[in-house]
């Protein structure tokens, strides 16, 4: 039963005396605090958090939770985002002590079974992407792209060109992130245009690609949802001046297994692992954002990678490891021996320790759950969906694109807009009335009354077809109606004017 | 010319019938089918190829030549347990669509771009032969219940308690995403707004974000603001004692912008105030201090403050949450921005990540604070809410001009954080940290009652510690202790070559005063000197 | 001041120039439609007194909830003033426009860009144009 009750703050349950924990007695002679620490430095008093039970904690957060929508509760096809179907397998296999319980500074020896699970995710990420090395140091994908675009810049230092190659294209339908990222790893950002089907506008591209491009970066298929039809061109002619293709990974849930970066022109990519690979979003996070590049760019990697020893010499790295008896059986582990190792001319880490491991761990069980077949089976129901729902979608909601996509596609508002008044945001807020989580609006930029709807492979026809009805049914419902919108959630619109204008960030200590 | 190379060979086509190799391999050579036995090996070597012999001639194919069957129905379902396709439904949506095949759908895609072989990825695993795999690779690791954990330096056993998984292991907490629809996320939005009133409660900072990657990236994000702050100004400096993995990330963070790291030697494994004094200046735009530092020594964090601020510069406060059970705030010394690795606060060690990196800083700051906050509002039947706010700083909207590049945040670690920081409370934080410093303390004084060791630093402790070997043999007593079931702390070497003798221990409040007996007696007994292994 | 009075520039920030001590001044500030189309602003970034500005360049940042927006400089100087009491009432921006509503005065230091500057009525065709 849905819980739309007011929520009091954490705080206002908090009474002076109670409490949850206890801990153990301590069980060594006791000193007082003043005698062991310097007096200057120990505090006048605890911090004030609040003092609560076990019961109302979790009555408070689980009442929290409702107010919610998730995939495991709603269809939430937000574009962009790639919201399938968290496997609970992987909540488990992330789970087991063996792997959450593990410090990240234990010696290798005694974490073999965690060095083979990220060694083999190197190898697998690499093949999938079709570049020769792998990275899983990033935390995000904006801090694989950042990552990247660092790997690029040392690359280019090292070859003399870091004076000249200060610019990265960017073209103006990409993540903010691309920009964003450029910009803090040292280099200008330049902004190429797009058309209406979300392909480079060439002419464009060429009147800003010269001597001076560092990094090329691309999101394909697109933010439109459509593979860039001049991929291999624009590849070739910045390849061609020298410079180097980033392709942002945040769309490989359409290309998996019948089309690799690598084999398209990409020099280097991030994955989002909690869109393609299922890791949960967990409300905005964590992620990871592992990256992979060419041969020539892997020195430049930041670390540490995983490497595989064989007796003691570094082996094959494409050596064949699927064979069906256990890599690490005693006769194998005799020969192999991982270890962490930072690349010759590493731009150094981006963060501490080795990387998200807790999800790139759940991302190697979507893998082997879904094996090479089953990546590509991935995608294919991905693009049919899409494709599907497009179709249903495109007579009552124009497509400017066309009348084909890959995983995602973006309608447009503007009609609706012209002849009902009625915004993308309206159509967002009332499918929520619904029970829909809504598409992701107003972006990208370039469409106006951007709508953007990504169903993800783990969706049934029947979902599709409800939501297809849902939307045309509301397209036609009263405009005033769908300005107040929604009326059936914990809340209705947000003063978010009031909270930008005189913002009120943490609950006041009284 | 391949058909009559297979029929060379005795295999006849009829015999291996197309219908066979689409439902259990899918795969054929060109355009006629290919033996069942072939398939399975060309599936598991797919850049090998395969020699097949008759008295007359030897065939090679290349296993790259062989491809996967273009068909909507190639996949039985039964191997795919999160999909819902039927062949039925892929038809009826194929004919909605107006296409013939899935292949066709992905025509926009260059023929010569297409890959034409199967990935070379291991194959399909049921969850049972997944579990087991995974049981068995866990299997191999010394996971803290089988070695008991002296290890620290960024990452801690501290005890997890069973609700901060409860709550965590809400689906309709870690199955959604960013809210973007307030309406539809008051549940992750309140807990941040919540979040960043225990940080701010808990730091005594002005105001904080709803979490970055971890404490590293926490770091050189802080240094990021402070450049920005201060544009004229173009040094930071961080004393040794602060983590060098913190530091080695604030460098490659600053390796192409115009800014320069300048890092201030810690011989007494504390900042020497005067030599501070000495290398901060008008072009200093941050002081980094870590405290407890990396050592696990009590930094007189005053008199740093002090000296930032004497110069103008701005104080980032690297602090340990469980140490604010005791130690002063980062609010309390004047810090201007106070970062921290959260995992401490409900999350398991993880190998090290995923982590929750905690953000702070003075309201002065706020717009130049990268991640996602979360404001109060109210809707518009007058109901108090919670909303993303101050949004006009982050990529989406600003892109090149953003103030950072980061866009998701550590949503569903800061709800563990929010529920561990609720169930301790400010009692249960203080004895936390109490344990911490007392079992700390007993530890580090009887391993010194043996001669063969001491500590490196006078400067008090509070959980950590760095002891010394007389003997000067960190990598034996390692080993002894590991063969007796410690893992018993973190060789300096790696960092700090000038500390090689040295071995940094970590003590939570989890462990026993008979695992801080064991520990002492392994070590103890450890030979003074083992000859290196043949 | 009324608004016929002003000069405009294409990116619609509003001019009065007057004489201060023999040097030019240029008060400057954002037209009512700009305001209108800017929607609900939340934030505004004020130029530094002192700072150099460019005409035609960026010179501040006014911010709605989500979108950020450029005030380019009408004039080539130097910022001699700005409207502190600005960001904490920034409703004024909307109820007055041309007068609580100011930004910032700029010593103009080169007065070539002046001539580019258009009177009320050619701003109001442009309004009508973009509005259209």
């Amino acid at each position: 039963m849905r819980n739309t009750r007011d929520t009091q703050l954490l705080f206002d349950l908090s009474k002076p005396g109670r409490r949850a924990a206890r801990l153990p007695a301590c069980d060594v002679p006791e000193r007082p605090p003043e005698e062991l620490l310097p007096a200057g430095a120990i505090a006048a008093a605890a911090p004030a958090l609040p003092e609560v039970t076990e019961p109302q904690i979790v009555r408070h957060y689980v009442n929290l939770s409702t107010q919610n929508m998730s995939v495991d509760t709603h269809f939430y096809p937000l574009g962009s985002c790639t919201m399938k179907y968290n496997p609970k397998r992987n909540e488990r296999a992330a789970a087991m002590p063996g792997f959450a319980d593990l410090h990240p500074l234990q010696p290798a020896e005694t974490i073999q079974g965690m060095l083979h699970v990220l060694y083999e995710m190197q190898q697998y990420l690499s093949e999938i992407s079709g570049l020769a090395a792998c990275s899983l140091q990033p935390a995000a994908g904006a801090h694989g792209e950042y990552a990247a675009l660092l790997v690029a810049a040392a690359y280019f230092r090292d070859m003399g060109q870091s004076e000249q190659r200060k610019r990265v294209l960017v073209p103006d339908n990409a993540h903010g992130t691309n920009p964003a990222s450029a910009v803090m790893a040292g280099f200008d950002t330049v902004a190429v245009k797009t058309l209406k089907n979300g392909g480079v506008d060439m002419a464009d591209f060429y009147a800003k690609l010269d001597d001076r491009i560092a990094v090329f970066m691309i999101t394909n298929p697109n933010t439109v949802g459509i593979f860039e039809p001049a991929m291999r061109e624009l590849a070739d002619a910045v390849h061609q001046r020298g410079g180097l293709v980033y392709l942002d990974g945040a769309n490989m849930n359409a290309i998996l297994g019948v089309t690799r970066p690598g084999d398209f022109g990409a020099d280097m990519q991030h994955y989002n692992p909690h869109k393609t690979f299922s890791g949960p979003h967990g409300g905005g996070g964590p992620g990871a954002g592992p990256i992979c590049v060419t041969k020539r760019l892997a020195p430049y990697l930041p670390g540490p990678v995983v490497e595989k020893e064989l007796r003691g010499a570094s082996c094959e790295a494409r050596e064949d490891e699927i064979a069906p008896f256990s890599p690490l059986s005693p006769r194998n582990s005799q020969l192999h021996r991982y270890s962490l190792t930072s690349p010759p001319k590493s731009i150094g880490r981006v963060r501490s320790f080795v990387g998200n491991v807790g999800v790139l761990l759940r991302a190697y069980c979507y893998i082997r759950t879904h094996g090479p077949d089953g990546l590509r089976a991935v995608s294919e129901n991905a693009v049919l969906n899409a494709n599907y729902l497009l179709s249903r979608v495109k007579h009552f909601l124009p497509v400017p694109q066309g009348d084909r996509c890959m995983h995602e596609f973006v309608a447009s508002g503007s009609r609706l807009k012209a002849e009902r008044g009625v915004a993308a945001m309206d159509v967002a807020k009332r499918l929520l009335d619904f029970g829909y989580h809504a598409p992701t609006v107003y972006f990208p930029l370039t469409v106006p009354e951007a709508i953007m709807v990504e169903p993800t492979e783990t969706e049934s026809k029947e979902t599709l077809d409800a939501f297809a009805e849902t939307l045309f049914r509301i397209t036609g419902e009263d405009p005033q109606l769908l300005h107040e919108a929604p009326h059936t959630t914990p809340i209705s619109r947000p003063d978010e004017v009031q909270a930008a204008r005189q913002p009120t960030l943490c609950c006041p200590v009284f | 010319m391949l058909k009559k190379a297979l029929s060379d060979c005795g295999i006849r086509i009829a015999d291996c019938g197309l219908p066979i190799a689409i439902a259990e391999f899918g795969l054929r050579i060109a355009e006629y089918p290919i033996p069942k036995l072939l398939a399975a090996i060309a599936f598991r070597n797919p850049h090998s190829e395969t020699r097949i012999r008759n008295p007359n001639s030897a065939f090679r194919i290349p296993h790259s030549q062989i491809r996967i069957l273009p068909s909507a129905f190639r996949i039985p379902q039964s191997l795919m347990p999160y999909l819902y396709n039927t062949p039925d439904d892929q038809r009826e949506m194929l004919r909605a669509i107006g296409a013939e095949s899935i292949d066709e759908l992905f025509a926009p895609i260059p023929a010569d771009l297409q890959l034409k072989r199967s990935l070379d990825l291991p194959p399909a695993m049921s969850e049972l032969e997944l579990d087991r795999h995974l049981q068995m690779l866990a299997g191999l690791n010394d996971h803290a219940a089988k070695k008991v954990c002296f290890l620290g330096g960024g990452s801690y056993d501290h005890f997890v308690p069973a609700v901060v998984d409860a709550i965590a292991g809400r689906s309709e907490f870690y199955t959604s995403y960013t809210p973007y629809q307030a309406e539809a996320s008051q549940g992750n939005l309140q807990v941040m707004f919540e979040y960043q009133s225990l940080i701010t409660r808990l730091t005594g900072m002005d105001v904080a974000n709803s979490s970055l990657y971890d404490g590293a990236s926490a770091a050189a994000e802080a240094v990021l603001m402070a450049l920005h702050a201060h544009p004229q100004r173009r040094k930071i400096v961080a004393p040794a004692s602060v983590h060098p993995q913190y530091r080695e990330t604030i460098a490659t963070y600053l390796a192409n912008l115009d800014a320069e790291l300048v890092t201030l030697d810690c011989p007494g494994g504390v900042i020497d105030a005067d030599a501070l004094a000495a290398t901060v200046d008008g072009d200093t735009a941050a002081v980094l201090v870590q405290q407890p530092n990396f050592f696990g020594c009590v930094e007189d964090a005053d008199r740093a403050s002090a000296i930032a601020k004497t110069a103008g510069a701005l104080l980032i406060s690297v602090f340990d949450p469980i140490s604010l059970g005791l130690l002063k705030r980062p609010g309390d010394y004047g810090a201007s921005i106070a970062v921290a690795e959260g995992h401490t606060l409900g999350t398991p060690m993880s190998y090290g990540g995923p982590y929750l990196g905690i953000m702070a800083c003075d309201q002065s700051l706020v717009r130049r604070m990268p991640g996602r906050i979360v404001g109060e509002t109210r809707d518009r039947r007058g109901k108090r809410c919670f909303v993303l706010t101050l949004q006009t700083r982050e990529q989406h909207i600003r892109r090149e001009k953003a103030t950072s590049n980061v866009c998701t945040n550590q949503a569903l670690f800061a709800v563990r954080a929010s529920v561990y920081l609720a169930q301790l409370g400010p009692q249960g934080l203080r004895e936390t940290a109490s344990l911490c410093l007392q079992k700390s303390r007993y530890l580090a004084g009887r391993l010194c009652e043996n001669d063969r060791f001491s500590l490196a630093f006078a400067a008090p402790t509070f959980k950590e510690f760095v002891i010394r070997d007389a003997a000067n043999d960190v990598d034996g007593l390692l080993r002894t202790a590991l063969e007796a079931g410690y893992l018993a702390g973190l060789p300096l070497a790696p960092w700090y070559p000038e500390l090689s003798d040295c071995l940094l221990i970590a003590v939570t409040e989890k462990r026993t005063k008979a695992e801080l007996d064991g520990l002492v007696h392994a070590l103890s007994a450890a030979p003074a000197r083992q000859e290196a292994l043949s | 001041m009324k608004p016929a009075d002003l000069l405009y520039a294409k990116t619609h920030e509003w001019v009065a120039v007057a004489d201060e001590g023999g040097a030019k001044v240029a008060t400057v500030g954002i037209s009512a439609f700009a305001v209108e189309a800017l929607t609900d602003l939340v934030f505004i970034e004020l130029p530094k007194v002192g700072a150099r500005v460019q005409a035609e360049q960026p010179f501040c940042e006014v911010e709605s909830v989500k979108a950020v927006s450029d005030v380019y400089a009408p004039v080539t100087g130097e910022v001699v003033e700005v409207n502190a009491r600005l960001p904490d009432r920034l409703e004024v921006l909307s109820s007055d426009p041309y007068g609580e509503g100011w930004i910032a005065k700029i010593r103009i230091s080169d007065e070539s860009n002046l001539a580019k500057l258009m009177n009320y009525a050619a701003y109001q065709k442009q309004c009508a144009e973009e509005g259209a």
